[in-house]
């Protein structure tokens, strides 16, 4: 079942988020963490869409929170794909002992669920920014391993890896001049769904307050202060929980239907 | 009648999937351990940074929790206590962590299994209508909300029930404790898991529909719904089923939301509270039990797989 459209719809969605990160001073000249009038005010001409409890702009609060709430997740997935790829190229490479100890761990890592294991690393470093960013890349490595590990795995089974060694090719070099060329695809679709899965991640542990002080705009600590005037103002909270879902559907789909153009 | 020798070699298999399983327990358990301590530094620390204790007070702590000796004999410790049932005290009430965590456990355990039979009813009625009815507006319908499920984050879903429920009840004019505290964020819970669910059923019928036992089945003159229910829903179902196990243990992480947002007490809140604190026996050891449990869930689902389906049985 395919649906262009939706793709389409998925990309614009992203870009458009993504311009609202790069403009979010043209397109807002107010404070987001600046009390500017009362609290609670209704959407008007100025500010576009009220202010929240504490008397802030909510429009700029959300343009400068996609900043913060794209980049957390895209720091954590650089972070795990940078060591989950170096664990299991290495597996995959060396294989043998090493595959099977690589194996071993991160089967072990994986009875922890990820996102349990991202809190046990806040409760250790303390709550923070960084920490969420560090958390959420750290815990989504075992996850990230099993499954690139499976790619690799694959592409290494071809008859031009046994042609390259033939050919006197060391491991290092079938493994990046090779292996990794060969599954950049494959790898490029797994990055995605992980990006979707640190995006969650990341709001999850923001929407708990483990992402330390609360006067940061972000949408995950946003969902969770507006959930305090929930029936006076509902917007504080469902705008955010839109932007969080349609983010997180539009990466996931685009991820899944990489390869299938 | 299976033959001796195969009985045998299944019974190993068994053996072996139960040692496998003390083997990943033990490591995932080290693991968190090591994880959180050397992320840590000095467990003391926040009870210092919040004034809670003057230096000689906090040197005491270290010595009454045994924080002065090497980190493996720490871990070796923790291990003894922990076989042992115990988890250590936690550094503010200086209750154990065992106790604490037992009075926490029911609350849990009750929305957790009613959340997992949510999840288990909203996976299979989405997964065999978007099957089943995949030509119909009403199929794609069941699979948009399949993947719907695992967009919204389990927060969002919850504040959004809360909100349209909260209107509904004004509009009657009627409170509802067993609705607002179980009913609702079960369902929350369960629809939040269902995605994965949905989605193995659906991909397991829609392959099986196509394969030629259907059409067997078909000309044997058996009718479409029993085809659909008995015949092409069975391969589906090994697994559906070990999924299940691991959302058992998923559904944990799910708790923690769901909890602090509807204000529901239970491990989940214990577990963010302690992590806000600092109170690291109390975080660990919730991390530890949920890693033993994931683990143990992870077998039965394995020797689950192995009674249902025979393809597996026949050792080679």
């Amino acid at each position: 079942m395919k649906f262009p459209l939706l793709k389409t719809l998925c990309v614009l969605w992203l870009v458009a988020i993504g311009l609202l990160a790069l403009t979010a001073p043209i397109l807002t000249s107010a404070d987001p963490y600046e009390q500017i009038s009362s609290t609670m005010q209704t959407p008007t001409d100025h500010p576009p869409l009220g202010t929240d409890a504490l008397g802030r702009d909510f429009f700029a609060r959300l343009t400068y929170g996609t900043r913060l709430s794209l980049s957390i997740p895209m720091l954590s997935t650089l972070l795990t794909i940078l060591f989950g790829t170096i664990l299991s190229l290495t597996a995959i490479a060396v294989g043998g002992l090493v595959d099977r100890i690589i194996l071993a761990l991160t089967n072990a890592a994986l009875a922890i669920p990820g996102l349990l294991l991202a809190m046990l690393l806040v409760a250790g470093f303390g709550p923070g920014l960084p920490t969420v960013v560090i958390a959420v890349g750290l815990g989504g490595i075992p996850g990230f391993v099993r499954l690139s590990r499976s790619i690799f795995l694959g592409i290494k089974e071809m008859g031009y890896i046994d042609a390259a060694y033939a050919l006197g090719a060391s491991r290092i070099r079938v493994a990046f001049a090779h292996i990794l060329p060969n599954s950049a695809p494959q790898l490029l679709s797994l990055a995605t769904t992980h990006f979707a899965w640190a995006f969650m991640g990341a709001t999850t542990l923001t929407f708990l307050g483990l992402s330390g002080d609360p006067s940061f705009p972000e949408w995950g600590a946003m969902l969770n202060s507006g959930r305090m005037h929930l029936i006076q103002s509902p917007r504080l909270t469902v705008i955010p929980g839109i932007l969080i879902s349609l983010t997180i559907f539009s990466v996931h789909y685009l991820g899944e239907n990489y390869t299938e153009k | 009648m299976v033959p001796k020798s195969h009985r045998r070699t299944a019974l190993l298999a068994v053996i072996r999937r139960l040692l496998e399983g003390v083997w990943t327990a033990w490591a995932a358990v080290t693991l968190a351990f090591f994880a959180l301590r050397i992320a840590s530094g000095d467990p003391v620390a926040s009870l210092l940074s919040q004034g809670l204790a003057s230096p000689e007070q906090a040197e005491e702590i270290r010595i009454s929790l045994g924080l002065n000796a090497p980190l493996w004999l720490q871990y070796l410790r923790f291990l003894a206590n922990l076989l042992q049932g115990d988890l250590g005290s936690s550094l503010y009430t200086h209750r154990s962590v065992s106790q604490i965590i037992l009075e926490q456990f029911p609350s849990t355990f009750v929305l957790a299994v009613t959340g997992l039979i949510a999840a288990v009813l909203f996976g299979f009625i989405l997964g065999i209508t978007a099957a089943w009815l995949r030509k119909r507006t009403s199929g794609m319908i069941a699979a948009a909300i399949a993947a719907l499920a695992t967009s919204i984050p389990v927060a969002f879903a919850g504040i959004l029930s809360l909100l349209i429920v909260g209107h509904l009840l004004q509009e009657i004019g009627s409170s509802s404790e067993l609705l607002i505290r179980l009913i609702l964020p079960a369902l929350v819970l369960g629809f939040a898991s269902s995605g994965p669910i949905a989605r193995v059923i659906h991909s397991g019928l829609s392959e099986s529909l196509r394969s030629p036992f259907i059409l067997a089945a078909r000309a044997r003159g058996i009718r479409r719904d029993v085809r659909l229910l008995w015949h092409a829903l069975r391969p589906s179902l090994p697994p559906a089923i070990s999924l299940v196990a691991l959302e058992a243990a998923f559904l944990f992480t799910g708790t923690v939301v769901t909890e602090t947002v509807f204000s529901r007490p239970g491990l989940g809140r214990l577990l963010v509270k302690s992590i806000l604190d600092g109170d690291y026996p109390i975080a660990l050891g919730l991390v530890a039990l949920a890693a033993i449990f994931y683990t143990i869930s992870h077998v039965i689902a394995d020797l689950l797989t192995f009674i249902i389906d025979p393809r597996l049985r026949r050792v080679e």
